[in-house]
C-alpha cells in the first residue's frame, strides 16, 4: 500500500531530524525559538553573575543602593551640573541606565538579568520535580491498568480538586518563604496534566504490535515502559515542558509580587511590587521593561509549544 | 504597643486597581443611604480584630473600641503636655498619702446605649457603676480571656494577680470573688488598692484595657461580644463588615439621658490660630456618622484622598514628591483646595535589636567573649548610615538617640554616642575579632540574619536592603529572613532571632513605657525581645517605675537611657514624624499621640465640602 510506503521513507529520517525539518519551515516558530535561546543565554549570563559575587563574597552590584540615582529614566546619559533653566553650562555623564534605576537607585536592566535568571531557575527545577512525577505515575497508571490505574487516578483527581494557588500557599508556609517554597509549591501542583495525558498514551500505545512483540520476547515490564512505550510518547513530555515552562514563570512573579517568592533577590514579581508606587508618577520604567520581559517569555514559549506539538505530532508526519 | 515596623500594609495588592474602581463608586451606592444634611465623616482604616477591649491589642482595634467604650479618664484634648481629665469619673481621684489607695467617683446619669442585652430593663441602657469598672478590669485579668493588656496590672493591684492564677483552672471563672485592691465601695465609687506606687496609673486608666465593660453584653453575647459593642461613647456601632468597612452613628442615648460633654478650651494662642477654638463650649459629638473603609494599598488609599472620599491622609514615602515641595510645605496644587499638612513628632521609635541569647551578638558568661560581641554591636551601630536613612524616607524621620523619644521627660538632645562613622567601626569590628568583617570561623564575611514581620510592603523591603547596605560597607552580610506576623513574634517568643525589625508606639507618654522594653523580667516573651539584662539598668528601673514625676526620676531615666545605648541591644533607626493630609472642611483636628476616641471632637464644615464637591 502506497501509504506503507510513505511510512517506511519517512522512517528512514529520524523522528527528531524530521521534526527539526519542519519546524524550521515556520518562520514565526523559529523567531521563538531565537528568542528562548536569548533568554537562556542571558539567564546563564546571570548565574554567571551571581556565582561570581558568590565565590568573591561581595554584594553584588545590582543589589547595592545608590540614592544619588533614584528613579532616573531610562538613559545612556545624564546631566550633572544641569540646572539648564537657569541657563548654566550642562555636563553630561555617562550612564549605563539604559531601562532606568528603580527606588534604591539600582540599574533595572542588571536586575533584569537577574529576573530572567530567576524566572529560568524556577522553570526548569519546577519542571525536574513535576515532569519525573507525571511521566512515571502516568506511565505505571496507563501500563499496569487496574488497581494501580485507580490508585494514580485518584491522586490526581485529588491533587486537582485543591485550588492550585492554596496548595502553592500552604507549602511555601511550611518549608517557609524564598525559592525553595515556590520550586515545591509549583512543582508538586503542576504534574497532573502530563500525568493525564501520558496515561491516556500509554493505554494507547499498550495495546500496540511493538509491545505485544516485546512482551512475547519475555521482557520485563520496566524495559517495555521506559525503553519501549516512553521514546514514543517523550514528544509530549516537550511539549508540555515548552507549555508549563511559561506558567511556571509567571506563578513565581506573583507569587513574589505578594511577597511569599522570592527573598532578597530581584525577582520579577519584587520589581512590579516595587515599581507600582510610583506608577502614577510617572515612573513607568521598571514595571514597563519587567512586563515586555514577562510578555516576551512567555510569548515566545507558548507559540514554540504550539509550534513544536505540530512538529512532533506523529500523525502529521505525512504531511511533512 | 508592639507595632510592625512598617507603616503601609499591602495584602489585597493584587486587587489594587479593582478596589479602586469599587470604592470611587461607592460613596453614593447603596452602602450609604444618609441625608444629605447629615454631618459623615469618611476615613479609612487597618483591618481591626474586633470592638472586645480585652482583646484590641494593636492601634486600629484600640481606636474603633475607644469610639464606643470610655473610661474614667481621658486626655485633654488640647493642652500639652499630655494631662489627664476625668471622663467617666466625677474628678480626679483622692489618693492616700502613701500613694498606695486610690479612690474614684464613677459620674452619676451615664447610660449605656440600649441594646438587647439588657434584659431586665427591656433593652434600655442601664446607668454606669462602678462594679462595671471591676468587672473589665477583672476580664483583662482573666486567662481564659487571653488579653494582651494584663501587663499593665501585672503586679501592681492587691490580690489581682491570685485572681489571674485561678481563673487559669477548668472552671468557669468566678467574677464574684471579692479582691481586696479592687473593689466598689458603694455604687459610684472605686477603689484600687496598689502594692508599690504606680505613677503612671492615670494614663493606663485612659486606655481601652480600662474601659467599662457591662457584665450583661459579656454574657448576653458570649464569644460574639467581640462583634456587640455595648458602651457608653459617643458613638455606636451601626455595621461592620469585617476587613471591608465599618459604620458608626451618634449614640441617641447621650441625647435621650441628657449627657452633655463640651468642647474644650486652651490656654495656648497657637490654638487659636490654627482655628482649634471656634466651637469652644459646643457640644459632642460633631459628626453624626463615622463612614471607614479598610484599604490596604496605599497609593488607592492617596488617590481616594485626591477624590476627597476620605478626609484625611498620610503621606507615603512614594507621594512625597510631588506632595511637599522643598521648603517642608505644600505644593501649590493641593494648597489652592485648601488641604492642610499639619507635622508633628511622634512617640514612635521603631529600632533594629539584637537578641542578647544570641552565641555571636548577643552577652556571654565570658567577659572577654562579652567585651567582644558587645563591640560588635557597637560597630554595627556606627555602620548605621543616618543620613541615607532618612534620605531615603524623605525627611520623613529623625534619628533617636536612644530610648527615650523627643517629647516625653528624660529625652536627651545630645549628640549620639555612636553616629554614624565608618573608619570606628572598621575598627570596633576589628577589635571584636572580624578584620574588615572575615569571621574566623569560617574564612568569609561575618553573616548576620535579620528577622523581619513581613515582606509585602516595598518600602519596607526595600528599606531592609538599604540596612543590608549599610552593613556591607563594612563587610557584615546581613540576610533578610522574611516571615508572616505570627511567626515572627513566635521566633521573637521563643528567643530564636538573632536580629529582628520592630517598633513600639508609646502607649502613654512616660519614658518608662520604653525603657521597661530593657527590664530584665520583661524577656520574651515579655515585651523585652532583646532579652536584654544588665543588673544596673534593672537596679536603676525598679528605682524609677515607683516614682512620681520630677526632676529626680527624670534623672534616673536620662542615666537608663545612657547604659542602654552604650550597651547597644537595639540600633535606634527612626522616629517618624507625622505628616497629615486634611481636607479644608475637616475642623478641630489637632495631632495627638493617643488619639483614642478623638474623633468626637472633630467637626466637617458641610458648606465647605458641597463647594468642594460642586467644583
Amino acid at each position: 500500500m502506497s501509504t506503507q510506503m510513505d511510512n517506511v521513507s519517512a522512517e528512514s529520517r529520524s523522528l527528531w531530524g524530521d521534526a527539526w525539518r519542519r519546524l524550521r519551515k515556520n518562520r514565526l516558530a523559529l523567531w521563538c525559538l531565537v528568542v528562548v535561546v536569548i533568554y537562556t543565554v542571558t539567564a546563564f549570563y546571570g548565574e554567571v553573575q551571581y556565582r561570581y559575587y558568590q565565590f568573591k563574597d561581595e554584594q553584588p552590584s545590582y543589589q547595592r543602593p545608590d540614592l544619588d540615582s533614584q528613579y532616573l529614566a531610562p538613559s545612556l546619559t545624564r546631566v550633572l551640573k544641569g540646572e539648564d533653566r537657569a541657563g548654566r553650562s550642562v555636563v553630561k555623564e555617562l550612564l549605563r541606565h539604559p531601562c532606568g534605576t528603580d527606588g534604591l537607585g539600582r540599574d533595572v536592566l542588571a536586575r533584569l538579568v537577574q529576573g530572567t535568571r530567576i524566572a529560568f531557575l524556577v522553570g526548569i527545577v519546577t519542571s525536574i520535580i513535576a515532569i519525573p512525577i507525571g511521566v512515571i505515575l502516568g506511565c505505571l497508571a496507563g501500563y499496569f491498568g487496574g488497581k494501580v490505574d485507580d490508585f494514580i487516578v485518584w491522586l490526581y483527581t485529588t491533587m486537582a480538586s485543591i485550588p492550585g494557588l492554596l496548595f502553592i500557599l500552604a507549602i511555601a508556609m511550611v518549608v517557609g518563604q524564598g525559592l525553595l517554597g515556590v520550586y515545591l509549591g509549583i512543582g508538586l501542583t503542576t504534574w497532573v496534566g502530563l500525568c493525564r495525558l501520558i496515561r491516556g498514551e500509554v493505554i494507547k500505545h499498550k495495546s500496540s504490535t511493538y509491545v505485544t512483540a516485546a512482551r512475547a520476547l519475555g521482557l520485563g515490564h520496566a524495559r517495555i515502559i521506559f525503553r519501549h512505550i516512553l521514546p514514543n510518547v517523550f514528544h509530549i513530555v516537550i511539549v508540555t515542558f515548552t507549555i508549563r515552562f511559561p506558567q511556571a514563570i509567571s506563578t513565581e512573579v506573583f507569587l513574589s509580587f505578594l511577597g511569599i517568592g522570592v527573598q532578597g533577590e530581584p525577582s520579577w514579581g519584587i520589581m512590579i511590587s516595587n515599581s507600582r508606587l510610583r506608577l502614577w508618577q510617572g515612573v513607568w520604567w521598571e514595571m514597563t521593561f519587567v512586563t515586555i520581559a514577562i510578555f516576551l517569555v512567555v510569548l515566545a514559549f507558548n507559540l514554540l509549544g504550539d509550534a513544536l506539538r505540530d512538529a512532533l505530532d506523529p500523525r502529521l508526519r505525512e504531511a511533512g | 504597643m508592639r507595632v510592625k515596623a512598617h507603616t503601609a500594609e499591602i495584602r489585597r495588592a493584587l486587587f489594587a486597581v479593582l478596589t479602586t474602581f469599587c470604592i470611587l463608586g461607592c460613596r453614593s451606592g447603596s452602602d450609604d443611604t444618609v441625608s444629605s444634611d447629615e454631618m459623615v465623616y469618611y476615613g479609612t482604616t487597618s483591618r481591626i480584630r474586633g470592638f472586645d477591649p480585652v482583646k484590641a491589642g494593636d492601634v486600629a482595634s484600640s481606636i474603633a473600641a475607644s469610639k464606643v467604650y470610655e473610661g474614667l479618664f481621658q486626655y485633654a484634648y488640647l493642652d500639652r503636655p499630655y494631662h489627664v481629665e476625668p471622663l467617666l469619673a466625677e474628678s480626679l481621684p483622692s489618693v492616700s498619702e502613701d500613694g498606695l489607695t486610690y479612690t474614684f467617683t464613677v459620674r452619676k446619669g451615664i447610660y449605656f446605649q440600649d441594646d438587647p442585652c439588657f434584659v431586665e430593663t427591656d433593652g434600655k441602657g442601664r446607668e454606669l457603676v462602678a462594679e462595671d469598672f471591676v468587672y473589665a478590669i477583672k476580664r483583662i485579668s482573666d486567662l481564659k480571656n487571653e488579653s494582651t493588656g494584663y501587663w499593665v496590672f501585672n503586679d501592681r493591684i492587691v490580690g489581682l494577680d491570685e485572681f489571674r492564677e485561678a481563673s487559669g483552672s477548668e472552671d468557669p471563672t468566678d467574677y464574684t470573688v471579692a479582691i481586696e485592691g479592687l473593689s466598689a465601695l458603694d455604687r459610684y465609687t472605686l477603689q484600687l488598692k496598689l502594692k508599690r506606687p504606680y505613677p503612671q496609673l492615670l494614663w493606663i486608666l485612659t486606655m481601652h484595657y480600662a474601659f467599662a465593660v457591662p457584665r450583661e453584653a459579656v454574657e448576653y453575647y458570649g464569644d460574639e461580644f467581640l462583634n456587640h459593642p455595648v458602651g457608653t461613647g459617643p458613638y455606636i456601632l451601626k455595621t461592620w463588615r469585617r476587613n471591608y468597612r465599618i459604620e458608626f452613628v451618634r449614640n441617641p442615648k447621650w441625647v435621650e439621658t441628657g449627657r452633655v460633654e463640651l468642647y474644650p478650651g486652651s490656654t495656648d494662642p497657637a490654638d487659636g490660630d490654627a482655628g482649634l477654638l471656634a466651637d469652644i463650649g459646643h457640644p459632642l459629638p460633631f459628626i453624626d456618622r463615622i463612614v471607614q473603609r479598610v484599604v490596604d494599598d496605599p497609593s488607592t488609599q492617596w488617590l481616594m484622598f485626591l477624590q476627597g472620599e476620605i478626609e484625611s491622609s498620610g503621606i507615603s514615602r512614594d507621594n512625597w514628591d510631588v506632595v511637599i515641595t522643598d521648603g517642608n510645605n505644600l505644593t501649590g496644587e493641593l494648597k489652592e483646595r485648601g488641604i492642610r499638612l499639619l507635622k508633628a513628632v511622634t512617640l514612635d521609635l521603631y529600632y533594629i535589636g539584637f537578641n542578647m541569647d544570641d552565641p555571636i551578638v548577643g552577652a556571654s558568661d565570658d567577659p572577654d567573649a562579652d567585651a567582644r560581641h558587645k563591640k560588635l554591636r557597637q560597630a554595627l551601630t556606627c555602620a548605621f548610615n543616618t543620613a541615607e536613612w532618612i534620605r531615603f524616607h524623605n525627611d520623613r524621620i529623625t534619628r533617636p538617640t536612644g530610648p527615650v523619644p523627643p517629647g516625653v521627660a528624660g529625652y536627651a538632645d545630645k549628640d549620639p554616642m555612636f553616629p554614624f562613622d565608618l573608619a570606628r567601626a572598621r575598627q570596633l569590628l576589628r577589635d571584636a575579632g572580624y578584620p574588615d568583617g572575615q569571621d574566623p570561623a569560617t574564612g568569609r564575611r561575618l553573616i548576620l540574619t535579620l528577622e523581619l514581620g513581613s515582606a509585602q510592603s516595598p518600602e519596607f523591603r526595600q528599606s531592609t536592603e538599604l540596612f543590608a547596605s549599610f552593613m556591607n560597607e563594612l563587610g557584615v552580610v546581613i540576610e533578610a529572613s522574611y516571615n508572616n506576623w505570627p511567626t515572627f513574634l513566635g521566633k521573637m517568643d521563643r528567643r530564636q532571632a538573632q536580629m529582628y525589625r520592630l517598633g513600639w508606639v508609646a502607649d502613654y507618654p512616660d519614658a518608662e513605657n520604653f525603657l521597661q522594653l530593657f527590664y530584665g523580667p520583661n524577656s520574651s516573651p515579655g515585651p523585652n525581645h532583646s532579652n536584654y539584662v544588665n543588673p544596673d539598668f534593672d537596679a536603676l528601673y525598679e528605682k524609677a517605675r515607683i516614682m512620681q514625676d520630677g526632676p529626680e526620676r527624670t534623672e534616673l531615666y536620662a542615666r537608663m537611657a545612657d547604659i542602654v545605648i552604650d550597651d547597644c541591644p537595639w540600633i535606634f533607626t527612626a522616629t517618624p514624624l507625622s505628616y497629615g493630609l486634611h481636607h479644608a472642611w475637616i475642623r478641630n483636628y489637632k495631632h495627638h499621640d493617643f488619639p483614642y476616641g478623638m474623633i468626637k471632637y472633630y467637626r466637617i464644615d458641610m458648606d465647605r465640602r458641597k463647594k468642594e464637591d460642586t467644583q
